[in-house]
């Protein structure tokens, strides 16, 4: 993942707001995050909620694509490990999203950006307050300002070729 | 009787007797210092058969393209042998389509450096796991050192310094796809880069499509890679796509015990595809 030096303030365009996708479990973090409608707290509309089954359903691409698409962070909820319900689809997401979060920041990703938290259905105020502190430090980091393109720095010269394919060869072994 | 005058003497033998329909070895290219995989049919052809130093080909995933075709014999050093290991734990050909005559790999070498291949510098088995005979006798192969060595030196690096690193990479990659195409991993009837109405990868060649097929393709991969590095030596744009491999390999070596994929045909739970309710918790 690429980034350039926006980790301080000074590169912060005003009135920017970041933007956050929340993969959310079906069965407890979107339920979390209706209670903590029902509830009537406050929390930041930077981050859009997205339904899906389970945290096992989470694809890595699922990220991959919403950081080249645009957003500035990524959140991904589920279950408290042993309460799955689908018993253990938390238990594979959690390794794959061990390994997942080590390769995107071994790419150069901040690691504030891709989160992983567990939210059951009864704590609307855990996901108020993950919601608020992932949109203040995706805040703090500013922009994600990913090359898209290919950049219009010099590419290093092609492999060089012995030419073996060109040349006709004077003897043709057997 | 060298090597490869056993491995003519029983392809021959093997297709002659009906054994096998199809025998895929190496034969002699353009130069002396250059070889192609050969695919026969017929005894006559064994002898177009060689085996020197310049066999940098893994031949295990010519297997699944002709198996249709009958039992398939194959010459297996110790990457053959844990590819074809890797197909058939993932369900691609069945032990009892492939007859594998195993040889001691003796390290290939590069054909414009003469030098030994990078792959085979970091190779860790250069004999086969798995055959139904050997040529020869199984040869000494030390362990190198430095399986994350190189992994070790991008981890060393600042954070901008990564991204740009592999901003770089992505950035010269062209997406032909061969990494994937000679990948023993790689055996999905239809790659997710090729469904085009799903549209998953887009078809621009930009570093964003690039890093998304880049990061999909070692997610995928991920335990199941016998690194064989032969994504590394095909890649035409010499891209360090091992260093993505084995940071993958590391962190799963690091988090859920050693392991090291693909070296039994009952050696089938790849730390990816279970769990531990011991696992470490870092999401709460």
């Amino acid at each position: 993942m690429s980034v350039v030096e926006n980790t301080q303030a000074a590169q912060i365009p005003e009135n920017w707001e970041p933007k956050i996708i929340a993969f959310c479990c079906h069965w407890c973090t979107y339920t979390g995050a209706d209670l903590a409608g029902l509830n009537r707290m406050n929390y930041p509309a930077n981050v859009r909620v997205l339904r899906i089954p389970c945290s096992g359903r989470m694809n890595p691409q699922y990220v991959i694509e919403a950081l080249n698409k645009g957003c500035d962070g990524v959140l991904v909820c589920g279950c408290h490990p042993g309460d799955c319900h689908y018993v253990t689809g938390n238990y594979y997401a959690r390794r794959r999203m061990m390994i997942f979060k080590r390769l995107l920041e071994y790419e150069g990703l901040e690691p504030d950006r891709f989160q992983v938290r567990w939210i059951s259905g009864a704590e609307a105020g855990k996901f108020r307050d993950t919601v608020m502190s992932v949109v203040e430090q995706v805040r703090a980091l500013g922009p994600l300002n990913l090359t898209r393109e290919i950049p219009q720095f010099e590419l290093p010269p092609v492999p060089d070729d012995d030419g073996a394919f060109d040349a006709v060869p004077e003897e043709v072994t057997a | 009787m060298t090597a490869q005058d056993a491995i003519r003497q029983r392809a021959k033998e093997l297709l002659e007797s009906g054994e096998v329909a199809t025998f895929i070895g190496w034969e002699a290219g353009r130069f002396h210092n250059q070889t192609t995989p050969l695919v026969i049919t017929d005894a006559a052809d064994a002898d177009k058969l060689v085996f020197n130093e310049y066999c940098v080909n893994t031949l295990a995933k010519y297997a699944r393209d002709v198996v249709a075709r009958g039992k398939v014999g194959l010459v297996v050093r110790g990457c053959d042998s844990r590819a074809i290991v890797r197909m058939i734990i993932d369900q691609v050909i069945k032990r009892e389509d492939v007859y594998l005559i195993g040889v001691a790999c003796p390290g290939m070498k590069d054909r414009k450096t003469d030098e030994l291949l990078k792959k085979c510098a970091e190779c860790r088995h250069g004999n086969p796991v798995e055959c139904d005979e050997l040529i020869g006798e199984a040869g000494e192969w030390p362990i190198p050192e430095g399986r994350f060595a190189e992994v070790a030196e991008i981890e060393a690096m600042a954070q901008p310094e990564r991204s740009r690193y592999f901003e770089s990479v992505y950035a010269k990659c062209i997406r032909c796809y061969a990494c994937r195409d000679v990948c023993p991993c790689c055996t999905c009837r239809e790659c997710f880069v090729d469904q085009r109405r799903e549209n998953w990868v887009g078809k621009q060649n930009n570093v964003a499509e690039n890093r998304f097929y880049g990061l999909t393709r070692v997610m995928h991969i991920g335990d199941r890679c016998i690194e064989c590095g032969e994504c590394e030596r095909v890649c035409p744009m010499d891209l360090p796509l091992m260093k993505l491999n084995r940071k993958v390999i590391q962190d799963l070596n690091n988090l859920f015990g050693e392991f090291e994929s693909s070296l039994s045909i009952d050696d089938s739970v790849e730390p990816l595809i279970a769990y531990d309710l011991n696992d470490r918790e870092e999401f709460m």
